[in-house]
């Protein structure tokens, strides 16, 4: 794989952009963020598909594209499935000699946000996961069906309103955990998974081309601020981030053949859950004293999940 | 380089076996498929020729109906050759998928070994499936036997991948009835069947680096109209290429199709119209009657999209008497092909009488006699100068007699 | 004073959305493929932007400056190219040539202040301004270094 220098920041703003502007994301959008990353980690071909969801809806509206490699959008669920054909149409090509540049290098690459990802595109993903298809999935993971106006998705953390598990008098919003979807990605024995974030640019970078260096099916879930879901300032979108990560509400972690973890971010200072969640407008009601203990049950989530973490990586196995 | 398959002049296959042979001559890149009865064979019979060497292509398992098509779909706009075959439920999760395909405008070819939709689950053969398919943008040829079967999924390769067509085509045989039942087949040798599909033609595809294409775009009120209909036109346009390769698979074989077959019709006074393996069935009840001075015949759309408005005009136009055999559960309406065929006869001068019979649901047997009776009951209607019955009846059905709608015509 | 189309290729930002020539059935692609350039776009991985070819139909050719309610200022003399402005812009509007920060492009940036935030001189290099405000003013105007404690 031709791969970007991502030495430093100087030289990685050396590579020329493949997703372009005008794109209707909205001012602040984390996807796009993740997206140009992860086009200026290689210098090679790149297939993409997209399920439905905030970044297709944004990206391929007639008469315009914003994307200057190949790219298809079927439905809400399969974009997995999608790169699995393509892929293995090359595959069959190569093999019969009809590929127009047969030495062209080429990656596969599937988008999907969380909606997708977790829930209604679960099935296509495992399935391609478990296929071994060359390619590598990229979950955009903004925690909730961003792109129909935020509802709740099985990523949607605990405590989050949404507008199909709203906070009111008798609510404190989504009262069931976050799918560990690393986790289970992992499980499928994939080479190469992992858990990034925008705001820490050069890990996610590295996992990136990590991923695309790997053959066989490697999956990332990346954390993705959403300033109109989560409810914070366009402009605050890598604080937030920062905020995420800082807190290990979002640990940055790989996986390698499902079971060598390392994990790729320490924070020098972890700060309390509670300074991520007063950030955003979605967690404002777990302030009422009456939902603290939700705050603190968070808190608690995260400590344990942080230990289990370090201690998976201490282990080795 | 794909191992030689030895097949004889003569072979004894069923329509599943048939068209897995197909496929491999086609010599298809990409198979995504995902099983089902009771086109299971077809898949299953492609896995051992990846098994044995047979097949240069890729053979993708996937998960679901729906990962499937949406696997082909992948594939197709990645530019190569790409089939894969389904029936009843399958199809049903596919459908989602295959309005994409055919508005992506991608030759996939489709097998589907028709089978009925539960709820209550029945694995035999009606309708159901192919019905359910037929807004969906695509070419849908039918085969009334196993040969056919073979013959149309050749066919389906040609036009489906005609620059001027580009379209995803189906090939429907009836479950178990043309699926599971052996015939003498004279199948192609391996180079004439290749010579006749040939290469396939690449258009806007995802591999070529140097025309970086967007498959899959939205488009709202200012433009998805523009988009449906040039994809209306094509499918309508695609007749005259569907002539045209039949005329020449009949050169190649003596084997010749139309969009409308035609079965005793030159002086029919009463005439059914019918689908699938039905069609060889009234064609001998048709000629059983003919020995007894009725001049029956027998209309068959081997092309149920795009519907053959024209073909059918012209070959019913004359008769007096005609019953519509539909084998899928209308819904609460009348059956599609008497609606379809109605329509077309009402641009006619003579606008004959037509009846809707609602059949063979489930795979109910459908017999000559059967047949027979319903030809008479055509002769009944002109005898009597109107339609003696409800407009739509149920054939075969146990319990009282059930029909809907009487006619208003003097 | 930044030169409006600095480093743009000839058709950037030239249509406003929703304002394309509607053309009729007969005219639209047929399964509404879409070609990102006009001819061959091999190695485009190694252009800039200006120097390639975009077709009608990719988003480079379309603006969303009317989106902006604010828009950065970017102030040369204080900026250290570090370059955080363009790993983090969301919307591919960093101007950034031979690993320096040389500008905005105003056609496709949406003026959500990231870039703002995240950069990191003292004063900052890039400030926001109301859409209207002339660059000149606002470069005349920046604000002198801040000492720590009054941060």
């Amino acid at each position: 794989m031709a791969i970007t220098s991502i030495k430093n920041l100087k030289e990685f703003s050396t590579n020329n952009d493949r997703f372009e502007g005008a794109h209707l994301l909205c001012p602040g959008c984390a996807h796009s963020m993740i997206v140009r990353e992860l086009m200026n980690c290689t210098d090679d071909n790149l297939v993409i598909s997209t399920n439905t969801g905030c970044l297709e809806v944004s990206t391929a509206v007639y008469p315009y594209t914003s994307w200057d490699t190949s790219w298809i959008h079927i439905g809400f669920e399969n974009a997995a499935t999608a790169i699995s054909g393509a892929e293995a149409m090359y595959k069959a090509r190569k093999r019969k000699g009809t590929l127009k540049d047969p030495d062209a290098p080429v990656k596969f690459v599937a988008f999907g946000g969380d909606g997708s990802t977790y829930d209604i595109g679960f099935q296509w993903l495992s399935g391609a996961m478990e296929r071994g298809h060359d390619f590598t999935y990229i979950c955009l993971d903004n925690e909730n069906y961003a792109n129909t106006g935020g509802q709740r998705s099985s990523s949607t953390p605990i405590g989050a309103t949404t507008t199909t598990a709203q906070a009111g008098s008798h609510s404190y919003g989504k009262k069931e955990k976050k799918k560990d979807i690393v986790s289970i990605m992992a499980a499928h024995g994939a080479p190469y998974v992992a858990q990034l974030a925008p705001n820490k640019w050069k890990s996610m970078a590295q996992g990136f081309q990590k991923a695309l260096g790997t053959e066989g099916p490697c999956f990332i879930n990346t954390v993705s601020a959403c300033t109109t879901e989560w409810r914070f300032d366009p402009k605050d979108t890598i604080h937030i981030t920062d905020l995420a990560t800082d807190s290990l509400m979002f640990p940055i972690y790989e996986i390698i053949d499902g079971h060598e973890l390392n994990i790729l971010y320490r924070p020098k200072n972890v700060i309390p859950v509670e300074e991520y969640l007063a950030a955003q407008g979605r967690y404002k009601h777990l302030f009422k004293p009456e939902h603290k203990h939700v705050i603190e049950s968070i808190q608690k989530e995260i400590d344990q999940k942080w230990e289990m973490l370090q201690r998976r990586e201490e282990a080795r196995i | 380089m794909a191992e030689k398959y030895e097949i004889k002049e003569t072979e004894v296959w069923d329509g599943n076996y048939a068209i897995s042979q197909a496929l491999r001559q086609a010599q298809v890149d990409v198979v995504a498929a995902y099983p089902i009865t009771p086109s299971t064979p077809i898949v299953e019979n492609y896995g051992n020729y990846v098994a044995n060497g047979y097949i240069d292509g890729e053979f993708v398992m996937v998960e679901s109906e729906h990962a499937a098509m949406s696997g082909c779909v992948g594939a197709a706009a990645a530019g190569g050759r790409v089939a894969t075959a389904t029936s009843s439920q399958g199809f049903a999760l596919m459908v989602e998928v295959l309005y994409q395909a055919s508005g992506m405008r991608l030759p996939i070819v489709l097998t589907v070994a028709n089978r009925a939709l539960a709820s209550p689950l029945n694995v035999r053969g009606d309708h159901s499936d192919m019905y359910l398919g037929r807004d969906s943008g695509w070419i849908q040829l039918d085969a009334f036997n196993a040969e056919e079967a073979y013959d149309m999924t050749l066919c389906a390769f040609r036009i489906g991948e005609h620059l001027n067509v580009r379209l995803p085509v189906m090939v429907h045989q009836d479950g178990f009835l043309t699926s599971h039942t052996a015939q003498n087949i004279h199948p192609l040798s391996d180079e004439e069947a290749y010579r006749f599909v040939g290469d396939y033609k690449c258009v806007d595809e995802m591999l070529d680096f140097t025309r970086p294409v967007t498959y899959g775009a939205q488009t709202e009120e200012d433009w998805h109209f523009e988009h449906k209909a040039k994809q209306h036109k094509a499918l309508m346009d695609s007749r005259a290429i569907i002539d045209e390769v039949f005329a020449e698979y009949g050169k190649l074989t003596g084997r010749t199709y139309n969009r409308v077959e035609n079965y005793l019709m030159e002086d029919a006074e009463v005439a059914i119209v019918a689908l699938g393996s039905s069609v060889e069935t009234c064609r001998l009840a048709a000629e059983e009657l003919r020995a007894e001075g009725i001049k029956a015949g027998v209309v068959a759309p081997r092309c149920f999209r795009p519907f053959p408005f024209d073909a059918i005009r012209e070959a019913l136009k004359d008769v007096k008497a005609i019953a519509c055999l539909d084998r899928s559960s209308p819904g609460g309406a009348m059956g599609a092909l008497f609606n379809e065929v109605s329509a077309a006869l009402y641009s006619t001068q003579a606008r004959p009488m037509v009846t809707n019979f609602i059949y063979g649901l489930g795979g109910r047997d459908f017999a000559v006699k059967e047949a027979k009776r319903i030809f008479m009951e055509q002769k009944a209607h002109v005898d009597a100068g109107h339609i003696t019955t409800s407009i739509q009846q149920f054939s075969g059905l146990r319990g009282p007699k059930l029909g809907f709608f009487e006619t208003k015509r003097s | 004073m930044q030169d409006q189309d600095l480093c743009a290729a000839q058709n950037r930002g030239v249509r406003e959305l929703g304002a394309e020539k509607l053309v009729g059935w007969d005219e639209v692609q047929q399964g509404v493929v879409i070609n990102s350039f006009d001819g061959d776009a091999t190695g485009i991985v190694h252009q800039k932007a200006e120097e390639r070819v975009y077709s009608d139909f990719n988003s480079y050719t379309a603006t969303v400056a009317s989106w902006r309610v604010q828009k950065p200022v970017f102030n040369i003399d204080v900026c250290i190219d570090c370059q955080n402005c363009w790993v983090w812009c969301p919307d591919s509007s960093i101007i950034s040539r031979d690993k320096q920060m040389l500008g905005i492009d105003y056609d496709h940036c949406k003026g959500c202040g990231v870039c703002v935030e995240v950069c990191p001189t003292n004063p900052k290099s890039l400030l926001m301004f109301t859409e209207h405000t002339e660059l000149d003013a606002a470069l005349s105007g920046w604000p002198e270094k801040t000492k720590k404690e009054e941060k």
